[in-house]
């Protein structure tokens, strides 16, 4: 029970004219665990969606070819039907949660399918044992964090006792420690009920060593289908298309290793015996094998240097200016008994990139809105530049502060990408020529040319992330900051994104604050990282030392690179290899 | 403490609104108000839904019997105070001056009981009622599934459709963007803008909603569909109910009898009391 069966399988949303799927055919066996991976916009979430039927029923458009579940054609069922053998897991857990009690968002599944209220009752207890929410029955889902919450979203699933779960980036919303724990109860589900799982996901380092086989989608075909231990032999492909591979896999082929190690053990043992292609200087994660995105963001470098002289000249450059300082800073919600954050004290100079991490709730977001103004400090002070934010309101920040919320959406209010971009300045009454000298040098920036005319909430996720950014950097503030900008972002557009804001940014001595829970990302582009634990500032430093205390590393819910965490393990077992240094900021 | 059932809470709202509208009396609509105020104070509103109510029974009241007072165009009116004489300079000579009218103020306050009962009686059932409990009532009162899930669906999702638009507000803000400033147009543009990402938002919101609703075999059919908690109407919910129904009914008899009497219908001696207790007391 629980096998696929995909045949020459076309899709064609309605009001499009090319087709988002173009002939996938593919056969999942009974309690496989599938990765389904590829760049962003390939099709990804929407073969899942053809697969619990949500595709065509409730969509429309134009589909071709067939699914068999369990030797049933999905397109000749009611989703009713097929969402009791197939549960789909969605991306944002805020988005696929509409009751107020636990309980009764998982009984909503059970009572559509008009069960008796004693086995509804049955299977709610069962559901919340199998999450790891016994005792969670009564609670408010408003007062639960994000994994408890996509944990209640997979307790609605598995109530429906499925034999297939689809699982569409679930864990994109999640700090490290809740795709963790999330990720095990998939792997309990797959392995000791023999529930059927695929998994769409950039969070290949995690989902990866689950799985059975591996999916690589582009532009809307399945480019590669095998067993795990042949599915990242060539790495070459995942890198082409912007892919992000297990970084142990990668290290592996660097080192000229033919095996793909996905856990550390593996990896430890793979190393402990040295082949004589071993390249240590190739170590660092963003040289990728075939150097596709050093040559891609390279042949930027150009453009980019070009506008950065010009701000630079327009600007004045003074390292030791001091733009934020945030002193004794505690802060509590209206109507709440709870400090977010508590007596938190750091600066932040010009020309620097810092990262603040922790868990889901630690008070990372509340505390970038303090650096714009939105919320007042209950206690304590932030200065910008000088001025107190207390006696100033958001618009007085200006043109100097910008921000780009996790959801983009939020700040895409024209007609079309490059009115977003060149809002800003016609609000500060630029002149005409100005404002479209911005437009020529941001839009190419941010690979938005060809997308200029287009409509900005019609675009994909990322680029609407990247219209967002490029509208708060038209202003060329002196502080950016960034809310998550790994959500929903493929590794390639990420890279692009962070690498453009690095070169530029910091050239110029401007100031990059982002709030993350990728490790890599920070130590990549970060040249310090703020923690925080509870809403206590619990470390202020370089990357490198933050994430050298595995005590303070799970204090903030983080997880090291596994490229950090072999490390550790080869000092123990091998002086010769300190020259292994983990990726790390530039 | 009155521990009422959502349906009968949602029926006790329509007779009150049935009687608030069918009387006219200031001692009737005064004595419902009161009776609001009773199950309002059944179940202690918090200190912050205290002061909301206050608020908004005090500005209620102000506003519709000052404004009454103003504007109160039926006659006879009696002048108790003039704000603007009639020879004043462009506004007198434009409106005929302005008066502070008795009859006005009398009207205002009446209509302030009928507006300050309903709000009582509203707040008290929004206050003490879940979304969950909500749905259940519509439900068992015979709404269709589909709307009574789509009303308290869209009820979860006000406050963070507020929290989104304040967010929008300040990120135009922070993009140098100001929304008060003399150019009209500018300003209506801006405002306009402002509505394109919530509209966005809420679309996707929706589209994503709708998925997660069908992904669970979604069936508004209430022959097929079961639930977990059902609603049993007790027997305080029943008397209060027949209580009110009794009310409403006697009322709409006294007012009909009234009625026929007043426009020289039928008359009957022995219902001069009737007739005398509709025109003093409803």
């Amino acid at each position: 029970m629980g096998s696929i069966e995909i045949e020459n399988l076309h899709f064609t949303y309605p009001s499009r004219n090319t087709p988002t799927l173009r002939g996938v055919t593919a056969k999942v066996n009974p309690q496989a665990f599938i990765l389904l991976t590829g760049p962003t916009g390939c099709g990804k979430s929407t073969l899942l969606r053809t697969l619990n039927g949500l595709i065509p029923h409730a969509s429309g458009g134009k589909l071709s070819g067939s699914i068999r579940i369990n030797d049933t054609n999905v397109a000749e069922q009611p989703i009713a039907v097929t969402c009791q053998q197939v549960g789909l897991l969605f991306q944002n857990p805020e988005e696929q949660l509409f009751c107020i009690i636990v309980e009764d968002e998982i009984a909503f599944g059970l009572e559509n399918l008009g069960l008796p209220s004693h086995e509804i009752d049955r299977r709610i207890d069962s559901a919340l044992t199998q999450v790891g929410l016994t005792g969670f029955r009564n609670r408010q889902i408003a007062s639960l964090s994000s994994g408890q919450k996509q944990r209640v979203a997979l307790a609605c699933v598995c109530a429906m006792q499925p034999q297939i779960l689809l699982l569409d980036e679930p864990t994109s919303y999640l700090d490290p420690q809740a795709t963790h724990d999330i990720l095990e109860i998939i792997r309990d589900l797959n392995r000791e009920l023999g529930i059927t799982v695929i998994a769409a996901g950039h969070q290949v380092n995690e989902i990866a060593p689950l799985c059975s086989r591996v999916w690589l989608m582009n532009d809307g075909k399945l480019v590669s289908d095998l067993p795990i231990n042949q599915a990242f032999a060539d790495l070459k492909r995942y890198s082409q298309l912007g892919v992000q591979v297990p970084e142990l896999a990668q290290v592996a082929a660097q080192r000229g290793y033919s095996e793909r190690p996905l856990t550390l053990d593996h990896a430890v043992q793979l190393f402990a015996n040295p082949t004589q292609d071993s390249e240590q200087s190739q170590f660092r994660r963003t040289e990728t094998p075939d150097g596709l995105i050093s040559s891609d963001t390279s042949a930027r470098e150009d453009e980019l240097t070009d506008l950065t002289s010009v701000l630079t000249q327009a600007n004045g450059v003074n390292p030791d200016n001091i733009l934020v300082k945030v002193q004794n800073l505690s802060f509590r919600y209206p109507q709440t008994d709870v400090d977010v954050l508590k007596d938190i004290s750091f600066q932040i100079k010009r020309g620097e990139v810092v990262a603040i991490m922790g868990a889901n709730g630690s008070g990372k977001t509340t505390l970038l809105l303090h650096l714009i103004a939105l919320l007042r400090p209950s206690v304590g002070q932030i200065l910008i530049k000088g001025g107190d934010t207390r006696r100033c309101k958001s618009r007085h920040l200006a043109g100097q502060v910008g921000i780009v919320f996790q959801n983009p959406d939020l700040l895409l209010q024209a007609a079309t990408v490059s009115e977003e971009v060149a809002f800003g300045p016609k609000n500060f009454r630029l002149s005409r020529q100005e404002v479209e000298e911005r437009l020529e040098k941001i839009l190419p920036m941010f690979d938005l040319e060809a997308l200029k005319a287009e409509a900005p909430y019609a675009l994909s996720r990322g680029q609407r992330q990247r219209t967002a950014v490029a509208a708060n950097f038209s202003l060329y503030p002196d502080l950016l900051l960034l809310d998550e900008p790994t959500t929903g972002q493929d590794y390639y557009h990420l890279q692009q994104l962070m690498q453009m804001l690095d070169n530029t940014m910091k050239a110029q001595d401007k100031t990059v604050i982002f709030c993350t829970h990728d490790v890599h990302l920070t130590l990549e582009y970060a040249s310090r990282v703020l923690l925080l634990h509870r809403g206590e500032l619990i470390f202020d430093g370089t990357p490198d030392t933050a994430f050298a205390d595995p005590k303070r590393i799970k204090q903030a819910s983080l997880v090291p690179p596994l490229t950090m965490q072999l490390q550790g393990f080869q000092n123990d077992t091998s002086p010769a290899s300190h020259e292994n240094r983990p990726p790390r900021n530039r | 403490m009155i521990h009422l059932r959502p349906h009968t809470k949602i029926v006790l709202l329509a007779i009150v609104s049935c009687l608030v509208i069918l009387l006219d009396s200031p001692i009737a609509l005064f004595v419902c108000f009161l009776v609001s105020l009773c199950f309002q104070a059944s179940i202690p509103p918090s200190w912050r839904q205290m002061r909301l109510l206050i608020l908004f029974i005090g500005l209620g009241t102000w506003g519709l019997i000052y404004s009454q007072g103003i504007f109160y165009n039926q006659f006879p009116r009696t002048v108790i105070f003039t704000l603007i004489h009639r020879d004043a300079p462009v506004i007198g000579e434009l409106t005929g001056g302005i008066h502070l009218y008795r009859e006005g103020l009398f009207y205002g306050a009446v209509q302030s009981l009928r507006f300050n009962t309903m709000l009582t009686i509203s707040c008290f059932i929004i206050w003490t009622t879940q979304p969950r409990d909500l749905l259940l009532a519509l439900v068992k009162l015979r709404v269709p599934y589909s709307l009574a899930f789509m009303v308290t669906t869209g009820l979860r999702y006000i406050p963070l459709i507020g929290s989104e638009a304040q967010t929008v507000i300040r990120s135009q803000r922070l993009r140098g963007f100001r929304y008060l400033r003399l150019n009209l147009f500018h300003t209506i543009s801006g405002i306009l803008n402002s509505l394109r990402p919530i509209l966005t938002n809420n679309i996707r919101r929706a589209t994503h909603l709708s998925e997660a609703v069908e992904s669970r075999a979604f069936s508004p059919d209430p022959t097929h569909r079961t639930s977990l908690r059902g609603l049993k109407t007790r027997w305080q919910d029943v008397l209060l109910i027949v209580t009110l129904l009794v009310c409403l009914l006697s009322v709409i008899g006294l007012k009909s009898v009234y009625f026929l009497y007043a426009n020289g219908l039928y008359y009957a001696s022995w219902l001069r009391g009737a007739y005398t207790f509709v025109r003093e007391v409803l």
